[in-house]
């Protein structure tokens, strides 16, 4: 992992894809899109649901080990239309009543607002707040003092070496003031990032985050 | 099958005898009794005005129609309701009118199906595709009677076969015995370089080709990428001002109505030079055209007499095409084509088998139109070349991909695409439908970015990452005209004329590729003439001072001997061999041959390559003599080894590319058209990785490991070349410094080792050995 201090407080980058803000006990989880599997079998594209097992099992997983008094979603938490899969998001919330759980609203969330309500999931567009934090889906405009904190992109980076071994990786990626989540669903592409010379960029591997650049 | 040259007739050949047979029938039935399959618009453009004008002479009653993708909405209603006689038409069309319901009555009375220029399909997917309908067409009129189409090519028995499949159905190969004259000349620099560097020679050569303009009635300039292509429109321009207005440029990203207007002008004698990419190497006849310059190794010989063919389309004319070399060593290409098309060694079309993409497409294509029942339909598949070794198995898993979703033991509610009912498989979802019809095809594209001037006019398009480059503002040169961005706007780059005069030239993908077996075969074959006695031909008398110096430092290999180099430079110790076997053979070959000598002494190298040889670099001494001796060359565990050397992997993941959009993974929309696909885009990388986890024994994600094998590493072609090595003198040579031969690829690996710092290079190379573990 690695301890990234930003504004005077310290952001954890895990290697699960989260990031942890301990002074807040704070858990930021980027792009979930869980329900995404059975929103495209609904349209007639196959997706193998499992995969969303594994996402559920990653969550639990996370709330367990590190105890988080708060959890944000920065966005794309579910993934389109209301489908079966709410039952078992729903069985995961309720098993964590002490966490307070907020949802930043992303370009995917278009589900009524009252089912996220009826878990005690707040809904807001974003968030602002002392010591200079925005917490958004996307990048907003952001004052030089500030630190943006966002999604959406599901940033990854191409590695390339001799003899052709390549390898994509999915990345934090610090540009100016805007800090990019990795995506933190597994069924989630990655969007290549071109990073230019001042950026900071932190490869997830499965058991470690390096900083590339 | 029937095989003449280009420009002898033979589509009138086949038309008369279809129409002879029609109107030799006492009763004659109505509705569609001939089908006619190019691989072209263009080119079905005008077989339907050739056909139609033998109707209009004659006066006949007998209707022609064209269905293509430009064909309206409209039209094709009335083509349903009004069926003509016959249909001028491409393998996509085909397959959208067996997607119509009632097509088996559409078709009930079909007689003939042409498939012109069976060539150009064979060995693309759209050849499966024509497969396909052929079994279900088949199917309906036992009695059909099928003509190919083709020019000359290696395998003209199997292209037979293909169309037959593995029935015993009664066949007969019709060949001309005609030849098509072809006159070949290199055009040749007044000095050659000893020491040549790829594409140094190419605009120099410039003067030498105006004269060859001047004294032809109309040219075309082929060149291998849209960017050369460009880039020569604008040097001559800037040379010869005076060709402003009879001489333009065409390739595949021009808009549809610029294209049509080069080939009308072209076709009516108006345009004097056209430059142009493959985008004309096909069908169209230019009768005004009498000459052609092919700029850069043409990579393969029947490409080149294709090319060729493109002038004196006229029975009984010569063609006459001038070879340019972009770099002296090339020189020996023009020698190593004249030999090769004396003999009439051709190249193979590899055709496309066990493509489960296009075969999932095709069972979904039935189940949306009236539905299929899948015993009937695995006989009639199994029958095609392409399935002939198809299991129950695995067209079950291709049943089960489309109604449950993959052969896994994964939960299927919900999943909505095919449905069975009473045994009879079918789409009942309207949106997936409709989806299905606009995806019906077998090329993938790019996504593109249309260009179009601020007024809305339509320019052409380009590659998203080539405009992804540029900022409003910036000036590039796009079909020969000088542009500057003003802005992007989703799909749409709109620009403005740009007085600047400079600017960057687009690149574009896929410009790279191989040089063909036939061809390197010729020119291996060609260099035993520097040591002939004999008459030599002007190619091999222009690069005697070359070889001469390759003698000198190191050696000129024999037909029957392998060349290999050894020589130390401040960059550390390289290893140059030269098979003459491609591009890609040659990345595979030094990717096994590095991991192989690894395995004597642990050590890392850096590959570089040409189309003649490639080369091995390393910081310690490489032990070649030795890695011989333990069976460099060798073709035991080859499979094996390139799975440990090569990152076949990321190859894989951008073959699945064009595999997921064929198979219906991900929906590209449909060109110009807004469709709202709201939440369920996903890449073809999200749908690789996440079968790779939870569904690998997916069939689609197999074929994309072999077609890497097949297609990306030819890994029978390694093979051959392989066992050839080991049948050749091998003849080691330890250089003072870099000769002729090698400094071409020395270079190149000079232009690539600029992007990357050593620093990085090791982090990377720590985390892939962590990745890969």
């Amino acid at each position: 992992m690695i301890q990234l201090p930003l504004n005077n407080s310290v952001f954890t980058l895990l290697p699960e894809k989260v990031v942890y803000k301990e002074d807040e006990q704070l858990l930021i989880i980027a792009d979930v899109h869980l329900g995404k599997a059975t929103h495209f079998r609904k349209e007639g594209i196959y997706m193998p649901t499992k995969a969303h097992a594994d996402d559920y099992e990653n969550l639990r997983h996370l709330f367990d080990k590190i105890q988080p008094r708060k959890v944000y979603f920065l966005g794309d938490l579910f993934h389109s239309k209301l489908n079966s899969e709410w039952a078992v998001f729903e069985t995961l919330i309720k098993e964590f009543d002490k966490i307070a759980f907020t949802l930043i609203k992303g370009n995917h969330d278009i589900m009524d607002e009252a089912l996220f309500a009826g878990l005690n999931i707040v809904v807001v567009n974003e968030i602002l707040e002392e010591g200079g934090f925005i917490y958004s889906h996307m990048p907003v405009t952001t004052p030089p003092d500030a630190i943006n904190i966002v999604g959406h992109i599901h940033p990854g980076i191409f590695l390339s070496g001799k003899a052709r071994q390549s390898v994509r990786l999915p990345c934090y990626h610090l540009c100016g003031n805007t800090l990019l989540l990795p995506a933190f669903g597994k069924l989630t592409g990655l969007y290549m990032i071109d990073c230019k010379k001042d950026d900071r960029v932190f490869a997830v591997l499965p058991s470690e985050v390096i900083e590339i650049q | 099958m029937l095989n003449a040259p280009t420009g002898f007739g033979k589509t009138y050949a086949l038309w008369f005898g279809i129409i002879e047979s029609y109107f030799a029938k006492k009763k004659r039935p109505k509705g569609l009794h001939c089908l006619w399959i190019t691989p072209l618009r263009a080119l079905s453009k005008e077989i339907y005005s050739a056909t139609t004008r033998v109707s209009d002479e004659l006066g006949l009653d007998y209707n022609i129609s064209l269905r293509t993708g430009d064909t309206s909405t409209k039209e094709r209603a009335q083509q349903k309701k009004n069926v003509p006689h016959a249909l001028i038409t491409t393998p996509e069309s085909v397959h959208l009118l067996l997607a119509q319901k009632g097509y088996a009555d559409f078709f009930k009375n079909l007689e003939f199906i042409v498939i012109d220029e069976w060539h150009e399909l064979l060995g693309t997917k759209r050849a499966v595709l024509a497969e396909l309908a052929l079994s279900r067409l088949r199917a309906l009129n036992p009695k059909l009677r099928v003509w190919g189409i083709s020019a000359t090519i290696g395998n003209l028995d199997e292209a037979m076969q293909v169309l037959l499949g593995t029935e015993t159905l009664k066949s007969k190969m019709i060949k001309a015995k005609l030849t098509k004259k072809i006159e070949i000349k290199t055009l040749l620099p007044d000095v050659i370089e000893k020491y040549p560097w790829a594409g140094h020679l190419g605009i120099k050569l410039m003067e030498e080709v105006l004269p060859v303009i001047h004294n032809s009635t109309s040219t075309l300039i082929f060149t291998n990428t849209r960017s050369q292509c460009e880039i020569w429109y604008q040097r001559l321009l800037e040379r010869e001002p005076d060709l402003a207005g009879v001489m333009a440029l065409h390739h595949g990203s021009l808009s549809e109505e610029l294209r049509l207007w080069v080939e009308d002008a072209l076709h009516d004698g108006r345009l004097k030079v056209v430059v142009c990419t493959s985008s004309l190497d096909l069908g169209v006849d230019f009768r005004p055209v009498d000459t052609v310059i092919q700029i850069g190794s043409a990579k393969g010989i029947a490409r080149f007499m294709q090319r060729a063919g493109r002038s004196g389309h006229q029975p009984g004319a010569t063609s006459r095409i001038h070879f340019l070399p972009t770099h002296s060593l090339e020189i020996v290409e023009g020698t190593a084509l004249r030999h090769a098309v004396q003999h009439n060694h051709l190249e193979q079309r590899i055709p496309y088998v066990r493509s489960f993409d296009v075969l999932v497409q095709y069972l979904v294509t039935l189940a949306v139109s009236d539905g299929f029942k899948p015993d009937e339909i695995f006989e009639e598949v199994r029958k095609t070349f392409s399935f002939s070794s198809i299991t129950r198995e695995e067209f079950n898993w291709c049943l089960s991909f489309i109604t449950i979703g993959g052969g896994t033991l994964d939960a299927y509610e919900e999943y909505h695409k095919v449905v069975i009912e009473d045994g009879v498989y079918k789409v009942t979802s309207r949106a997936v439908a409709m989806r299905h019809r606009l995806s019906i095809g077998a090329i993938a594209s790019e996504a593109m970015i249309q260009i179009k001037y601020m007024g809305g006019a339509r320019i052409g398009s380009v590659e998203e990452w080539f405009i992804s480059r540029l900022n409003p503002g910036d000036v590039f040169w796009f079909t020969g005209k000088n542009l500057e961005l003003v802005r992007v706007n989703g799909m749409v780059a709109q620009v403005k004329n740009s007085t600047k005069g400079k600017g960057v030239f687009p690149s574009w993908q896929g410009g790279k590729m191989p040089l063909s077996s036939q061809l390197s075969k010729s020119i291996r074959a060609r260099l035993d003439d520097y040591y002939g006695k004999g008459m030599k031909d002007p190619e091999i008398l222009k690069l005697m001072p070359l070889f001469d110096e390759q003698q000198m430092r190191s050696h000129v290999p024999h037909n029957n001997e392998l060349l290999i180099e050894k020589v130390k430079t401040k960059d550390g110790y390289h290893v140059f061999i030269y098979p003459f076997e491609g591009r890609n053979v040659h990345e595979g070959l030094g990717t096994i041959f590095g991991y192989r000598i690894a395995q004597i002494k642990p050590m890392t190298f850096s590959i570089s390559l040409n189309d003649y040889g490639f080369e091995l670099l390393s910081d310690q001494e490489i032990p070649i003599e030795q890695a011989i001796a333990n069976g460099l060359l060798s073709t035991d565990n080859l499979s094996e080894d390139i799975y440990r050397s090569v990152n076949i992997t990321e190859m894989a993941r951008r073959k699945f590319r064009d595999i997921a959009s064929i198979a219906g993974l991900i929906f590209n929309g449909y060109p110009g058209k807004q469709i709202k696909t709201r939440h369920v885009q996903a890449s073809s990388q999200l749908f690789f990785s996440v079968f790779t986890d939870y569904d690998p024994d997916n069939l689609l994600l197999r074929q994309a490991f072999d077609e890497v094998m097949i297609f990306q590493m030819e890994q029978i072609r390694m093979m051959d070349a392989l066992k050839r090595m080991q049948s050749q003198t091998i003849v080691i040579k330890d250089l003072e410094r870099l000769s002729p031969f090698s400094f071409p690829i020395y270079a190149e690996s000079l232009q690539r080792n600029k992007l990357s710092n050593e620093q990085f290079e090791d982090k990377v190379k720590k985390i892939i050995s962590k990745i890969t573990k």
